[in-house]
């Protein structure tokens, strides 16, 4: 009787109509997502040069070999996650101020707003080979301002943490504005009325932010904080064009570590070894903030 | 530090330190327009004055003529725009669908088709697109408009299903059910119902579901190659395989830039307004 009534739930008009809007989607997923990452998973357990793919079985040993590498361990991974974390912080500070400061209204308003979401439609290639122009060691204008102002030029791309601060600096560039809009649909939404009040008892503008902005926009900057940490985890663009991952590798994120691995050094198995261990990372990392997003969603609901 | 606070908090009360807003509004407008001024100023400048942007005042429009002349630097334009546009329209077609059901109907197929969009969101690119690459080629789908922009799509459906669902909870279904018990068809209620108030949000996810097209650069740096070279790739190969040409390579990014800007200019409305998560 019982399993009578699940299956026709199982296969009722609804759960067809359900499918329906599903498959589509599902069917792209399956195709271009979750083929490839099976294909990854068993290409990371052989022997597989691009120059010369043998495909033998070699189990652990690409696991191994990327584990034990050095380059991966001390600089890789310590990067990536410096960088994911400098990157989210910087520009939720400032997306968060600027956003308040949008969202109040005077004159130039839209124009201000226009010109501050700007990176927004910029391609992160073309904000980083941008920043490369402008961080050129013998022409870039940063350094000719530098110079004038009787200041030294440094070669700010071929040192490691001038490097790796310029790259910070375009990503940060490239994603406050994305806070800043996202954050300004969330304060737009929030109800008027305590605020109101709060101006009718005097409080002051940090009371007001600590004590009412701040909470009631908590949910929305977890899931910014969540998304963004997510896509800086993964960023390639930014780097491959700044810096390459250079100077003499020293500025290699994960993505690059894996690419390289793969598509310079032609060894497409250490490649997907290294993307499925990044891959696993972030997924745990990704756990974690579900819980903290549910967890906040349903203290503030 | 509290009183510091205190101090930057009034700075921008209205009213009182007028200025001091006026001064960091004006501040934080420079910097973020600055590299794009810079870049525009750039690709005015002819060849022989590249390293002296700062200096002279000779300007052509040698730079735009000479990417616009080369066959494929123009075939890109044509690419880029094409594989954009028909990337963002399947994208909304199919995420529409997916977030509907996601936020309409609970039970074990939304449950574990949200945990499945949520797990491959969070895969990092390369670990799909390295052996994507071998997919392609063998369905022969490499270096094609099809290989480029379905991955696109794959992309938009774990996120966009994501905001679609969000967008679809603030919607009263009240309306639905309505409809639902005045005979309309579970089809009919969701394309005629639900699907026209959520106008808004589907302008939101075009605008960003063609700006990410139009800006993505690994995949089509993994997955184009001579038949059908994109924007992002041309332009970054200005300034290594072909040697340095700075003066090139900013006159095709400002081109780049054109109609991202018109979209964002005219799509920001759209995306505060839809995009309230």
């Amino acid at each position: 009787m019982k399993w009578k009534q699940t299956r026709r739930k199982l296969f009722g008009e609804q759960q067809r109509f359900v499918l329906t809007l599903v498959i589509p989607a599902a069917a792209i997923l399956t195709f271009f997502q979750l083929i490839p990452i099976i294909l990854g998973t068993s290409a990371s357990f052989r022997d597989w040069m691009l120059y010369n793919p043998k495909k033998t079985w070699v189990g652990l040993s690409q696991y191994y070999k990327v584990l034990t590498d050095p380059e991966f361990l001390k600089i890789v991974l310590p990067n990536t996650f410096l960088f994911m974390i400098c990157s989210v912080v910087i520009s939720l500070v400032l997306g968060l101020i600027l956003a308040l400061a949008l969202n109040r209204s005077f004159r130039a308003q839209k124009l201000v707003q226009t010109i501050l979401l700007m990176p927004l439609m910029v391609a992160p290639v073309i904000a980083a080979i941008m920043m490369r122009w402008i961080f050129n060691d013998q022409f870039g204008i940063v350094n000719v301002v530098l110079e004038a102002l009787g200041g030294e030029g440094q070669p700010w791309l071929v040192q490691r943490w001038s490097a790796f601060a310029v790259i910070v600096l375009t990503d940060v560039w490239l994603w406050t504005p994305w806070f800043a809009l996202l954050l300004l649909a969330g304060l737009q939404s929030l109800p008027k009325e305590p605020f109101e009040a709060a101006e009718i008892d005097g409080t002051t503008a940090w009371r007001v932010f600590r004590h009412l902005t701040l909470p009631m926009l908590k949910p929305v900057i977890i899931v910014c904080i969540v998304i963004r940490s997510i896509d800086a985890f993964r960023t390639f663009d930014t780097v491959w064009a700044l810096t390459g991952g250079g100077p003499a590798r020293e500025t290699e994120l994960f993505s690059i570590y894996a690419y390289e691995q793969a598509f310079v050094f032609l060894d497409f198995a250490k490649g997907t070894a290294a993307a499925i261990i990044g891959a696993l990372i972030i997924l745990v990392v990704g756990l974690v903030m579900y819980r903290i997003l549910d967890h906040a969603r349903k203290v503030s609901s | 530090m509290s009183k510091v606070q205190q101090w930057f908090f009034n700075a921008f009360a209205p009213g009182t330190r007028r200025i001091s807003f006026i001064v960091g509004m004006s501040v934080a407008c420079f910097l973020f327009a600055f590299p794009v001024l810079w870049l525009i100023l750039t690709s005015f400048r002819p060849e022989a004055d590249i390293y002296y942007v700062y200096k002279g005042t000779d300007f052509t429009l040698d730079n735009f003529r000479q990417v616009l002349a080369n066959d494929r630097a123009s075939q890109a334009f044509l690419n880029s725009a094409v594989i954009a546009t028909v990337a963002t329209f399947f994208s909304i077609l199919v995420t529409v669908s997916s977030g509907y059901m996601l936020s309409r109907f609970k039970g074990p197929i939304a449950k574990g088709w949200f945990g499945t969009i949520y797990a491959l969101r969070c895969v990092p690119f390369v670990t799909w697109v390295l052996p994507l690459y071998f997919v392609e080629q063998r369905y022969g789908l490499y270096d094609t408009y099809l290989g480029l922009f379905l991955p696109h799509i794959a992309v938009h459906i774990c996120f966009f299903s994501w905001l679609m669902k969000g967008f679809f909870d603030g919607i009263d279904p009240s309306m639905e059910q309505a409809a639902l018990i005045d005979g309309c068809t579970r089809w009919g209620a969701f394309l005629r119902v639900a699907l026209p108030s959520a106008i808004p949000a589907i302008s939101a996810l075009a605008v960003l579901s063609w700006l990410f097209s139009w800006n993505e650069f690994l995949f089509a740096l993994i997955l184009s190659g001579q038949h059908t070279p994109v924007t992002t790739v041309v332009m970054a190969q200005f300034v290594s395989e072909m040697g340095m040409q700075w003066n090139l390579m900013a006159a095709t990014a400002v081109l780049a830039l054109v109609p991202a800007f018109l979209l964002t200019l005219f799509g920001q409305k759209y995306v505060i307004r839809g995009l309230k998560i």
